[in-house]
């Protein structure tokens, strides 16, 4: 089995701490016009154009190797600033990598620039709806008054009303959740140099009871994480009783906020 | 919650949280052979029966205990 093609885990502008020539896992590093690339030597088998896409339908597999992707992104940031390549990212030869890097150096330059010194975070949230319901007269000003209106109508009426309530809770409940996720967003945003929206994951997906209310990416400086964590703390303390679960994990490999652009 | 450590959690992170960034974001423009727009709705739709076939499993777990109680 002859490895001829070569897969690409990231970049950097500085030598890593644990350079080699190759490990035993066929991990390498190429070093040219002053980037650093961890790369590994794949086979035909595994990795052509068609055996590749065949792969890709095996879940297993992918799930395998792209959990070896980030393994060896993350292992290899720890002591220096990388940029992580997509999952999957293919050369032919040594030489198509470096026509690569060449053509597309100065984008490179450009965003280890912008990166320098940060570190990527997640924030997930989650919200209880039952228990948001639960204390929805409290914290919704027209259910308040709908729900003291039900106190003096009639039976008759009040089961009319009840049933415009369970209504109106849905329409709360939603406007809270986008009410509270807003404030937590933007107190992270504030200490952050930049932030990613990412798509709001369903049941389905999340395997949860909970409904997932942001899932967001920050991009925040060394100094500022700390601060970054007490926001995060704060918040599952403030949110909790309200039926918010916050989950804030980093740092990633900053997969949110390169950006090389494609050459016209 | 707080997790500081991706590398020490990696192997708790869920396939989900790991495809959304792997697949979907980094240096994406080039290389050979990469993935297309149409492998990763593919690899998302294997997700989903995953995670599918696991709901039913434990589904079907459960109801399995309530039997034997």
């Amino acid at each position: 089995m002859k490895n001829n093609l070569i897969y690409v885990y990231c970049i950097s502008d500085r030598p890593f701490e644990f350079e080699v020539a190759e490990d035993v896992s066929g991990i390498r590093t190429i070093v040219f016009n002053n980037f650093y690339l961890i790369v590994k030597d794949v086979s035909d088998n595994e990795y052509s154009e068609e055996n590749f896409k065949r792969n890709l339908s095996n879940i297993k597999w992918v799930e395998a190797n792209a959990r070896d992707h980030m393994e060896v992104i993350t292992r290899n940031m720890e002591n220096n600033t990388v940029i992580p390549f997509k999952f999957g990212t293919i050369y032919h030869s040594e030489e198509s990598l470096k026509k690569f890097i060449t053509d597309y150096s100065e984008s490179f330059a450009e965003n280890f620039q912008n990166i320098k010194d940060k570190q990527e975070w997640s924030v997930k949230i989650y919200c209880n709806l039952e228990i948001l319901s639960e204390q929805i007269d409290e914290l919704s000003e027209v259910t308040a008054a709908l729900e003291k209106q039900i106190r003096v109508s009639s039976p008759g009426k009040a089961y009319l009303l009840e049933r415009k309530k369970k209504q109106l809770i849905e329409e709360e409940t939603d406007r809270l959740c986008k009410h509270f996720g807003q404030i937590y967003f933007d107190e992270f945003k504030m200490i952050s140099d930049s932030s990613f929206l990412n798509n709001l994951l369903p049941k389905e997906y999340t395997g949860r009871t909970d409904t997932m209310i942001l899932n967001a990416s920050f991009l925040v400086g060394k100094n500022s994480v700390p601060e970054f964590k007490n926001i995060s703390s704060h918040q599952t303390e403030k949110g909790k009783p309200l039926g918010f679960i916050i989950e804030t994990l980093g740092p990633w490999p900053l997969f949110s906020f390169v950006s090389i652009n494609e050459k016209i | 919650m707080i997790n500081d450590s991706v590398i020490d959690r990696s192997k708790d992170i869920t396939i989900l949280e790991l495809l959304d960034r792997v697949l979907n974001k980094g240096v994406i423009l080039t290389g050979d052979i990469v993935i297309s727009v149409a492998d990763i709705d593919l690899i998302y739709l294997g997700v989903k029966l995953m995670l599918s076939s696991v709901e039913t499993m434990e589904q079907l777990k459960s109801r399995r205990q309530r039997i034997e109680k």
